[in-house]
Parts: C-alpha cells; sequence; structure tokens
C-alpha cells in the first residue's frame, strides 16, 4: 500500500469491476453493471470538454444519437453488421462537432452551450419525421445474431466485458491528456482564456480538439448503445434526458477530474435503478426531479463536486500525496 | 528597432482612448510608459500585446506587422506581457502554471517541466513550487505571472503595473527581479503609476494624459516637463490615496 | 387570403415571443447570463393563470397580474436564492444552475399537471372578428396586442425611469453604481423579477389563446434564444423586431411545409445565425 500509494486506488477499482460480474452473475445486476459502465463511459465523454475544458456543452446527445443510428441505419440499408456503423457515427459526429466549435467558441461559453442544446433539439425533431431514419420509430437492429459479428448476445455478460474495456480505454486516454501539453492547455483555458492566450495557447483551436475528441467518444458509447439494445428513436438517442445524464453525472461526481465521471455513475446509476424499481413507471417522472434538485445544487454548493468536497474534508496529508 | 508603434490610435465610438501614439523600442532597452488613471496608457499597452486591435496605426515588432495579429500570435514570436490584476490559473499549482508557459517551446511534458523548475528557481518561487496559484498573495502571484511569460522564452516583455501594491521591501525584490530578467537580455516595456520605480528602472519614459503622448525622453527630464507636472498635479491627491491604500 | 391570415397570427403568437423575450435579453445585457430555465417561467405563468381562473375567478386582468406577480417573486427568489452565488463563479456552475432548475421546475409540473394538453375554461374573450376580410380569433388579437404594448412598456421603463436607469449603471459599470449609492444586488434581483415577471404575463397571455402542456418551456425557451440572438442579445426593441419575425417564420414554415417542421425552421435559423452574425440582425458588429 505505501509503495505505490496513486497506483492503488486505480487497482482496486480494475478489479472490482472486473469481477462484479462473477459476484452478482443474475440478470438484474448485470443490467445495472451494463447500465453503470455505459453511463460512466458517456459521462466520460462528455468530461474531455465539459469538465477539462470547462466549455458546457447541454446536448451531447446529438452524438450519442449520431453514433446510435449509424450502426442501425448501416444494418437497416445494407444488411450490414451493426459494428460496421460506429466509424460513420463517429465522423458524422466530428464533423458536427467542427461546425459547431468554429462559430460559437470564439464568443463566450453561453453560445456554446446555447448552441448545443438547440442543435440536439434540432436534430431529434428532424430524426422524428425522416422516414429514411425510421421517423418517430426509428430504427432495429437484428433481432438475433447471424454470427458473433453482429454483436447480438443473449447474456448481457459480454456486453459488460466490451463496456467495461471501451471505459478502460477512455479512462487511459483522458490519463495521458491530462498529462500531455494538451491537457494543461484545457484547464488553462478553463480558468484563464485571456492569459492563455497570452501565453501562446490556441485557445480556439484546442478548444475545437477538446469537443472533437469528446464527440468521437460519446458517439461510441452510443454505437454499443443501440448495438446492444438493437433499438433506437428519436427520444432515446437524442432526447435531452441524454444529455442531462452526461452533465449530471460528470458535474456530480467531479468535471474535470478522471475518475468524476466514474464517481457520479456509481452514485446515480443505482439510485436511479431503486427509484425505477420502488416507484415503477411513475417514478420516472421524480427521478428527473430529483435530477433537476441535484443540479441546482450542485451548481449553489459545490461545482467541483463530490470530488472536490472529499478533498476539502479529507486529511490535508492525503491530499498533499496525491497533489500532482 | 525592436518595437515600433506608428500613430496608433484607438477609439471606442467618439471617443479616443489613444491618439496617435509612436514609440519605438530598441533591442535591450527598459522603457516605462505612465500617465494618470484613464490617460490611454493601458489601452495602448493592450495594443502592443495584442489584446486590444488599434483603429488605426501600425505596430511592428522585430520587421513584423503585428497591428492585427492575435495574442497568441504575439506570445509565439517572443512578446509576453504580464496583466494588470493578475491573471494566474487559479486552480492549478505554481509549477503548472509556469509549464503552461513554458509548453509554448518545449512541447514534451519533460522538456517543459524542467524548463519551468528552472524558471522557478530563477524568479524565487522555488518554495510555492507545488502550491495552488490561489494560496499565493498577491505579490507572488504577480511573480508568478512574470515566471510564466518568462518561460515562453520572450524577447520583449510587456508589464502591466506588476509592481503595483507592494510593500516597500517586496518592491525592492520586485525591481531585483526586473534588473535580472533585463540582464538576461530581455527588453522590457513597462507601465507604471509609481514614478520611482520608472526612475530607478527606466531608460526612457513616455507619458500619456487624455489618449495622447505629452512626453517622452529621459525620465528625470519628464518628471520636470511642464505638461507631466500638469497632468499629474490635477490627479495628485488622487496618487497619495492610492499609494496609501 | 388565407396566407395574410397566417401572417396576422404568426404576427400575433411572434408579439408574445417578444415579450417573454425581452426578460430573457435583459438579464443577458444586464449580467451576462444566459437563463435556461426561462421557458419553464413562461409555462409555469400558464398554470399559475389557470389556477387562478379555476380557484379565484376574475377575468383575464385577474390570471394577467396573477402569474406577473407568482412569476415575479420566483424571480427575485431565485435570484436571491441560487443566482446570486453563481454569478461570478465557474461557467460550469452558471449553466448547470439554471439548466437544473429548468429539469426541476419542468417535471414537477408534470408530476403535478400531469402531461396532458389544457387551456383555460371559455373567458369572456372568444369568437372571432372580420377584419378587412381576415377572421381574427379575438384572444390572439387582445393576447398580441397587449404583449406587444407590454414590451414597448418594458422598453420605456428601462429607457426613461430612474429605476430604468439605475437598472442600466449597474449592468455598464457595477463598481461605479455601487458609489453612486445603488445597490447591484438589489438591482441585480429586481432585473430577475422584471424578467421572470415578463415571462409570467407572456405565458398569461399566451394561455388566453392557445392550449399547453408542461412541456411547452422547453420549445419556449429555445424558441427565446433564437429571439435574443436575432434580436442582439441585450436589447429589448430587439427582442420585439425579433419576436415578430421568429413568429412570422414559423407561421410560414408551418403553412408552407408542415406543422412539425416549425421548430426546426427556427432552430436551423439560430446555427445559421450564429455562423453569420452572433451578435444579432440589430446588433453591432
Amino acid at each position: 500500500m505505501n509503495k505505490i500509494p496513486a497506483l492503488s486506488p486505480t487497482v482496486l477499482l480494475a478489479v472490482a469491476l472486473l469481477i462484479y460480474p462473477l459476484i452478482f452473475s443474475g440478470a438484474f445486476y448485470l443490467d445495472v453493471g451494463v447500465t453503470f459502465l455505459l453511463a460512466a463511459i458517456s459521462a466520460s465523454a462528455w468530461n474531455i470538454v465539459g469538465g477539462y475544458a470547462g466549455q458546457v456543452s447541454v446536448g451531447h446527445a446529438m452524438f450519442f444519437g449520431l453514433g446510435a443510428y449509424a450502426p442501425l441505419l448501416c444494418y437497416k440499408l445494407y444488411g450490414w453488421t451493426p459494428m460496421a456503423g460506429i466509424p460513420f457515427g463517429i465522423a458524422a459526429s466530428v464533423a458536427l462537432a467542427i461546425l459547431i466549435g468554429i462559430p460559437t467558441f470564439r464568443l463566450t461559453g453561453h453560445y456554446f452551450s446555447m448552441a448545443t442544446i438547440a442543435v440536439a433539439e434540432l436534430i431529434r425533431i428532424y430524426f422524428g419525421t425522416w422516414d429514411l431514419v425510421g421517423a418517430a420509430i426509428g430504427l432495429q437492429g437484428p433481432a438475433t445474431a447471424r454470427g458473433w459479428w453482429d454483436l447480438t448476445f443473449r447474456s448481457e455478460l459480454p456486453y459488460y466485458y466490451i463496456f467495461l474495456t471501451v471505459l478502460a480505454v477512455l479512462l487511459s486516454f483522458t490519463y495521458l491528456m491530462e498529462r500531455h501539453r494538451f491537457g494543461y492547455y484545457l484547464r488553462a483555458i478553463k480558468v484563464g482564456e485571456r492569459a492563455a492566450r497570452s501565453l501562446g495557447v490556441p485557445v480556439q483551436q484546442t478548444k475545437i480538439r477538446a469537443l472533437v475528441l469528446s464527440a468521437m467518444f460519446t458517439s461510441v458509447a452510443g454505437s454499443l448503445y443501440s448495438v446492444k439494445t438493437g433499438f433506437i428513436d428519436p427520444e432515446s438517442g437524442f432526447g435531452i434526458l441524454v444529455s442531462v445524464q452526461m452533465v449530471i453525472i460528470a458535474a456530480l461526481g467531479g468535471a474535470g477530474r478522471l475518475y468524476g465521471p466514474l464517481i457520479g455513475a456509481l452514485i446515480l446509476i443505482p439510485l436511479q435503478t431503486a427509484t425505477n424499481t420502488w416507484f415503477g413507471g411513475g417514478g420516472t417522472g421524480l427521478t428527473f426531479i430529483v435530477y433537476g434538485g441535484i443540479i441546482v445544487l450542485i451548481a449553489r454548493y459545490e461545482p467541483g463536486g463530490i470530488y472536490d468536497l472529499w478533498e476539502q474534508i479529507s486529511p490535508r496529508r492525503w491530499r498533499r500525496k496525491h497533489a500532482s | 528597432m525592436l518595437l515600433e508603434a506608428h500613430a496608433v490610435s484607438k477609439s471606442f465610438g467618439d471617443f479616443f482612448a489613444v491618439r496617435d501614439a509612436n514609440l519605438s523600442v530598441g533591442e535591450g532597452e527598459i522603457v516605462g510608459l505612465i500617465g494618470p488613471n484613464g490617460a490611454g496608457k493601458s489601452t495602448f499597452f493592450n495594443c502592443l500585446a495584442g489584446d486590444a486591435v488599434p483603429t488605426s496605426g501600425k505596430i511592428i515588432f522585430d520587421g513584423q506587422d503585428m497591428t492585427k495579429a492575435p495574442p497568441e500570435a504575439h506570445a509565439r514570436l517572443g512578446i509576453g506581457r504580464t496583466f494588470q490584476v493578475p491573471a494566474t490559473f487559479e486552480g492549478m499549482s505554481v509549477i503548472d502554471n509556469v509549464m503552461v508557459g513554458a509548453f509554448l517551446r518545449h512541447p514534451h511534458q519533460g522538456d517543459a517541466r524542467d524548463h519551468a523548475s528552472r524558471i522557478i528557481e530563477l524568479t524565487g518561487l522555488k518554495a510555492q513550487m507545488d502550491l495552488a496559484a490561489h494560496s499565493l498573495g498577491t505579490p507572488g502571484r504577480k511573480r508568478l505571472e512574470i515566471a510564466r511569460v518568462l518561460a515562453t522564452n520572450p524577447r520583449l516583455m510587456l508589464l502591466d503595473e506588476s509592481l503595483a501594491g507592494l510593500t516597500p521591501t517586496e518592491l525592492q525584490e520586485a525591481i531585483r527581479l526586473v534588473r535580472k530578467i533585463h540582464e538576461m537580455g530581455i527588453t522590457i516595456v513597462i507601465v507604471e503609476h509609481i514614478m520611482e520605480v520608472i526612475m530607478t528602472l527606466a531608460g526612457r519614459v513616455l507619458a500619456f494624459n487624455q489618449g495622447h503622448v505629452i512626453a517622452s525622453g529621459r525620465p528625470e527630464d519628464v518628471v520636470k516637463d511642464e505638461a507631466v507636472i500638469e497632468a499629474y498635479l490635477g490627479r495628485g491627491s488622487h496618487r497619495v490615496r492610492r499609494r496609501s491604500a | 387570403m388565407l396566407l395574410l391570415q397566417v401572417i396576422v397570427g404568426g404576427l400575433l403568437l411572434g408579439a408574445i415571443y417578444a415579450l417573454f423575450s425581452s426578460g430573457l435579453t435583459l438579464i443577458w445585457g444586464m449580467m451576462n447570463f444566459i437563463n435556461f430555465a426561462h421557458g419553464e417561467f413562461v409555462m409555469l405563468g400558464m398554470y399559475v393563470s389557470l389556477l387562478v381562473v379555476m380557484y379565484l375567478g376574475g377575468g383575464p386582468a385577474a390570471f394577467g397580474f396573477g402569474a406577473a406577480f407568482a412569476l415575479f417573486v420566483l424571480g427575485v427568489v431565485v435570484y436571491l436564492s441560487l443566482i446570486r452565488y453563481v454569478l461570478r463563479g465557474p461557467m460550469l456552475a452558471q449553466i448547470l444552475s439554471t439548466f437544473g432548475l429548468a429539469l426541476l421546475l419542468r417535471y414537477t409540473a408534470f408530476w403535478i399537471f400531469s402531461a396532458n394538453f389544457v387551456s383555460l375554461p371559455q373567458t369572456s374573450l372568444s369568437g372571432t372578428i372580420n377584419v378587412g376580410g381576415i377572421l381574427m380569433p379575438i384572444p390572439q388579437l387582445v393576447a398580441g396586442v397587449i404583449a406587444i404594448l407590454l414590451t414597448i412598456g418594458l422598453h420605456l421603463m428601462l429607457t426613461c425611469t430612474t429605476i430604468g436607469s439605475q437598472l442600466l449603471a449597474v449592468s455598464e459599470d457595477r463598481g461605479a453604481a455601487m458609489l453612486m449609492g445603488i445597490k447591484p444586488d438589489r438591482m441585480q434581483a429586481l432585473a430577475w423579477g422584471l424578467s421572470a415577471g415578463a415571462a409570467g404575463i407572456a405565458g398569461a397571455l399566451m394561455a388566453i389563446a392557445y392550449p399547453w402542456s408542461p412541456s411547452v418551456g422547453e420549445t419556449f425557451g429555445l424558441t427565446a434564444f433564437v429571439v435574443v440572438a436575432l434580436g442582439g442579445f441585450g436589447s429589448v426593441p430587439g427582442a420585439l423586431f425579433a419576436g415578430l419575425i421568429v413568429g412570422l417564420i414559423q407561421a410560414l414554415s408551418a403553412f408552407w411545409f408542415g406543422p412539425i417542421y416549425k421548430d426546426i425552421v427556427v432552430y436551423a435559423l439560430f446555427v445559421a445565425l450564429l455562423w453569420l452574425r452572433p451578435q444579432g440582425l440589430m446588433g453591432k458588429a
């Protein structure tokens, strides 16, 4: 424990996530686990631009939805394995990210937030009228697997480990990013854009790169979702609540922190599962009232989320040890 | 000439904050900009730093036209600046702050860290290296700003009241630091309120009043200039209050 | 003639957009802050009107004042208990504060009032009037005209009264305003009250003429963004002008392409504006 203090929480976490399905092998617990991983992936992806760069997107569902539609659209049109659609989702998301980033990042952060929510709504409504993507009904994947490449499994277990791998890749990427020039630039832009520019930081370009990276991973999260469920419609792809979930999970855990979204998902997903189980269908509305309340409380009292709260109450020595 | 400003004007609507200001700074000089509050020296300074685009006129740095270049281009070409109100990156540690500057010439993290460490030693911030920037007081943050700029390897440093609001001892230390930077071969343009600082540091001074350059030359001559005395006398009481505060 | 009727209908709806958007633009102009819950304020204004009619009775004047007053109070309370603390905080806190508030209000409304569309019971305002061959429903006509008058009134209040100039002073230079003896906090609370009040009364006017459900808040909020972006951030006359245009564009696109497209066209306009003229059509370059 003393030899590798910085590593041990990571190792513990990795081990816990790896053996979770072996201990909780029931379908219900496995489903919760998969939901948790997907939420953690989406929120971690949001975190790159919303947390690290401090550019608060409230319409990230647009990337999630594009990623979710692409695989099932490829299947519908050409009969390909849904997996083949993932790159198309990424490409569309990157294009959209650039399209939004270029005009809004020249202005204050409010414009970006407004643009994201407006564009997400625009796409949601448009997809609801567009016959090619199934309009309001949406799209479906292969009902039964034609082979392993369709990634259509009866058990949740394979999905669990696929999602876990993607999460590990994303978090490793974020870890490296934090230590790279790019990560320093993001943090500098977040707290002092004017000062960052005066030091030669290409602010506009750095923000766009952050948005593009974030959009790519969010798109992958969307693809994973639709490949697993084999179904997507405008609401589950582009709905405002998809965006809300990413924001709240990242902000609750700690926006701009490596493990922030993971901590947020660890709290929120079981909470959400519990309310849905206890209150049945009627609980959904209640869940979102609670979400709204939590978001307001975070904004008002602790924008740094649980991570910052923990740093404040934890002993000084622990903090210093983990400071850099 | 390292830096030249020709007939630079900056207006906001009908109001001219700076009108036809000329300045040429040779390599290795320390030039001071003085003047009462609202005289236009800060606006002029921001034009030099690329933070404001002049309404008319030209700014040439090392033979290149910088008039419309953005701040980041200024940094790349070797013009660094500090801010009147220190704009340190609050949540980040002192070393990380300096590293943001160091990354400009050292893209790799290890090199940037080494370079930043050297700068931190040079500027006397070593003891506070791992502290968060916001835990430093105003003098510390002003020093950190200078360190951060220094890490970008500038040829010209623009200091915006980097020595204001310091106690006499802190002031002496800060003056020593500016001298040290100057000895490294870096040209300096400094905006200051406090006459004494300018007198000890600058080789040449430009005095501003109501957007115009009203006098320029050796500091000891400029302070004797009638127009300058008049500009300052009107605000005399102002200045005393500011210094005692 | 049908087209003319569509145009007039669009302008009358646009007048209400102008009224609630001027509330949003007031906050933006004064404190550089975007209220994501503004559409929810309009939605609440509609439900307050319904509650007043159901439980207290009275005509449009009664529920109009009721909605304006209730939302004014809500605006002040929101400012004092929430916005004040995030105003100079990180961007994340600024955005999340009203974004979370929007969710809270929207889903609470769903929970209390259900997702069903409702409308006010028949009031004294009903029937249609024939103006030069155009059939105008009287509720729409009254609501639109009052909305225009109130927006102009708000503009006059901001430009011609002492309170207006004090509000302006705070937005231009907080420090200088304090030296003049103005309390910025109090003025900003007042601005939030006015902003939400304008949304509330716009909701009441909307309720006279159109049915609604809790989900309209989101649409109105986004519509207000578009109006403010078009009219220039911070400009009430700009909001009036842009509100009418947006109402017109909506009505025409619904008429030509079908009702589903009315929001698509407006949101697309917003994205186009960000690219071409982020300072708004009437804003300074």
